[in-house]
């Protein structure tokens, strides 16, 4: 039977033994991450980034790299998932994008800002991970797209207002469906919707992107050949 | 008691039961913003909410901790605590950083790094004020008449705990370094040398109140902090699957923390077979079913929920979910806060020498409290693993699945109205021992 200086032994012994392996295999693992981590992307921007996500405790309702609290979406692939305009628009007003659903902290970032956490996301997604977060294996195969006689979805559709509308079965649920819209709506009435939706009608969800001619130009054209 | 200086255990109970209310209060606040009901947004938003929630928890286990320091370490070296008031200032110093800490939270003072929020002027107190602490402690034991394994091993738990606070300290700019040192605390913490403190704690609660031969109970004690450390160190590896550290975590941190349970599985059947052979025949009851329950409950929460998605096959999609909660939930009321309980429960009547344990009050609010929060982790659990087939894997809109799941969040609410009854009943018990009391000195 088991003497009590044996099990001393076995506790102090297994101890320092796994202790060791532990501490050798931190000085291997600190000298892979630079490899590993992307590092070509972990600017002084990027650094700034990290700053303002741990002064702003995002991981007290987001995830990164799977970790936080998990109130908020994981954020490690959002670059990729949503692109930097999208991000930029949200971080200007949060609740502006999903008007009436759960809300975000308003931290009235300066665009230098919301520059760096961008360059910080960015970083992050770039990690190698071992393939977190894996990609849904159970997704039902996607639906042919709906014929349309539109031409092909503008960029900015595709990475901004996708988050709320859909078109052809695909998008979000917060704003009207835009299938057929430019049966609805003329040319005319859609440039001055998206110039400045407040002005048309007063209290509406929908944000002022504050687009440049040439991108509302594109979305006007493409949304009236929706029919 | 033996000693009139462990009576200072008891600032740091109720200080503990104060925490650990308003922790619970916190805890209502985000059941309630999960439901959709944010109402206090403005206010206390939800990651207000998150760091006031987890860091009370941590300082309402320390300072339970520290009780139970003060109360086992005088009784094990035989002597009086070196310096009474030491400890009071001490005690202090703990509710002011901690005060202030949670009142910073409020206003945005911070660092967004989970379980270690407290913004770092205020972690150099927080060492200060540990540093004293097992100063103290350390000095008691240093003078005593005796060195027994149990206070020891409780000692080495404690310096241990205070040494692995500092790599939290350091500033990384790389967050993948910054949260491979987070986890030297966080897990180095609750899968390893807090054990060392629980070990030492059941082990003075078991020697004391199943009569047992103390030979005996250290021998295992030795055995399961060994296997805890054995399986928990290279464990921290869960934690380093799918962060940006190399792919060999993935085996070595699945195959040790495979093994993490054996250690809880040990101070299960250890709390039960001590008790079992001491005839569970000691007066006070009440502390005998937290000390047994806190074996068990430690195993079913962090030991068999810990090992439900432990495996990388399964953190894989498990990671980062609601399921962590659920596991975090039980694994923490189990290890930890039912040990802190039990020690209340054994030294209240020894420090006021009033005995009111007999009654149903504190009977139903062990009870009461473990059913609440076995509903709570039930419902967390359901709502998780909806999180993550919806989410995960048929890769649904995040706010589309928290939509879907918030119903769960309802349960997580009515069994957590069930543990605060119960709490509740715990500190109605608590009160009306009243204070400690010089006639209860009983003497070396």
């Amino acid at each position: 039977m088991l003497s009590k200086s044996q099990a001393r032994w076995f506790f102090v012994g297994g101890t320092i033994f796994f202790f060791a392996i532990f501490l050798f295999l931190t000085v291997d693992t600190m000298r892979e991450i630079p490899m590993r981590q992307n590092s070509a992307a972990l600017t002084d921007s990027a650094i700034r980034g990290k700053h303002l996500w741990d002064t702003s405790n995002c991981m007290g309702c987001h995830t990164i790299l799977g970790e936080g609290a998990y109130y908020a979406p994981e954020l490690t692939q959002v670059v990729e998932r949503r692109g930097k305009e999208w991000i930029r628009i949200f971080l200007r007003d949060p609740e502006a994008m999903f008007p009436g659903q759960r809300k975000m902290q308003q931290y009235d970032f300066t665009e230098e800002q919301i520059t760096d956490v961008i360059a910080f996301l960015e970083w992050i997604g770039g990690i190698d991970t071992n393939g977190f977060p894996p990609e849904p294996d159970l997704r039902p195969a996607s639906m042919p797209a709906v014929a349309t006689t539109a031409g092909p979805t503008p960029d900015y559709f595709g990475t901004v207002c996708i988050a709320c509308h859909s078109v052809a079965g695909t998008g979000g649920t917060v704003g009207p469906v835009l299938d057929g819209v430019g049966l609805r709506m003329t040319r005319a009435e859609l440039d001055r919707w998206l110039a400045d939706p407040q002005a048309v009608k007063p209290g509406t969800a929908m944000p002022n992107l504050a687009l440049p001619d040439s991108t509302r130009n594109e979305l006007v054209t493409w949304l009236v050949s929706l029919r | 008691m033996k000693f009139k200086s462990q009576r200072v255990a008891y600032l740091f109970f109720a200080t503990s039961l104060l925490l650990f209310s308003l922790q619970i209060v916190f805890g209502f606040i985000m059941g309630f913003a999960h439901m959709g009901y944010d109402v206090l947004h403005e206010w206390i938003p939800f990651h207000a909410a998150r760091a006031s929630h987890l860091n009370l928890l941590v300082v309402w286990l320390l300072s339970g901790f520290m009780g139970a320091a003060y109360y086992i370490i005088p009784a094990e070296a035989d002597r009086e605590i070196w310096s009474e008031k030491l400890a009071i200032v001490q005690w202090a110093a703990l509710v002011i950083v901690g005060v202030i800490a949670i009142a910073g939270f409020h206003v945005g003072w911070w660092e967004g790094r989970k379980f270690l929020e407290i913004p770092r002027p205020l972690d150099y107190l927080v060492v200060v004020d540990v540093l004293l602490f097992v100063f103290n402690v350390g000095m008691t034991a240093w003078n005593g008449k005796r060195f027994t394994t149990t206070g020891m091993v409780l000692l080495l738990g404690l310096v241990a705990a205070a040494l692995l606070y500092l790599p939290g300290m350091i500033t990384f700019d790389s967050q993948v370094i910054d949260s491979y040192f987070r986890w030297w605390v966080v897990h180095l913490w609750v899968e390893g040398v807090w054990e060392l403190i629980m070990g030492g704690i059941l082990a003075f609660l078991l020697i004391e109140l199943t009569g047992v031969d103390r030979e005996v109970i250290e021998k295992w004690l030795y055995v399961i902090v060994g296997f805890t450390f054995l399986s928990g160190i290279l464990g921290t590896g869960h934690h380093y699957y799918y962060i940006g550290t190399p792919e060999y975590w993935l085996w070595i941190g699945g195959i040790f923390s495979a093994l993490e349970p054996l250690a809880f599985l040990g101070m299960a059947l250890y709390a039960v077979t001590m008790a079992r052979r001491g005839g569970m025949n000691h007066p006070n009851r009440i502390a005998l079913f937290w000390t047994v329950g806190c074996g068990v409950m430690s195993f079913v929460g962090a030991g068999f929920l810990g090992f439900a998605h432990t495996l990388p096959q399964v953190n894989l999609w498990t990671h980062g979910t609601i399921i962590t909660a659920m596991h975090g939930h039980m694994a923490f009321w189990g290890a930890y806060a039912m040990l802190v309980l039990a020690m209340i429960s054994y030294a209240m009547p020894q420090m006021t020498g009033r005995k009111l344990y007999g009654g149903w009050i504190p009977e139903w609010a062990f009870w009461i409290s473990n059913v609440g929060m076995l509903g709570m982790t039930g419902a967390f659990a359901v709502a998780g693993i909806g999180q993550v087939y919806m989410e995960r894997r048929i890769g649904m809109d995040f706010l589309v699945v928290q939509d879907a799941v918030s119903v769960h969040f309802g349960g997580v609410v009515l069994a957590a109205c069930l543990l605060t009854l119960g709490i509740l009943m715990f500190i109605w018990n608590f009160v009306q021992y009243g204070l400690p009391s010089d006639e209860a000195v009983t003497g070396p």
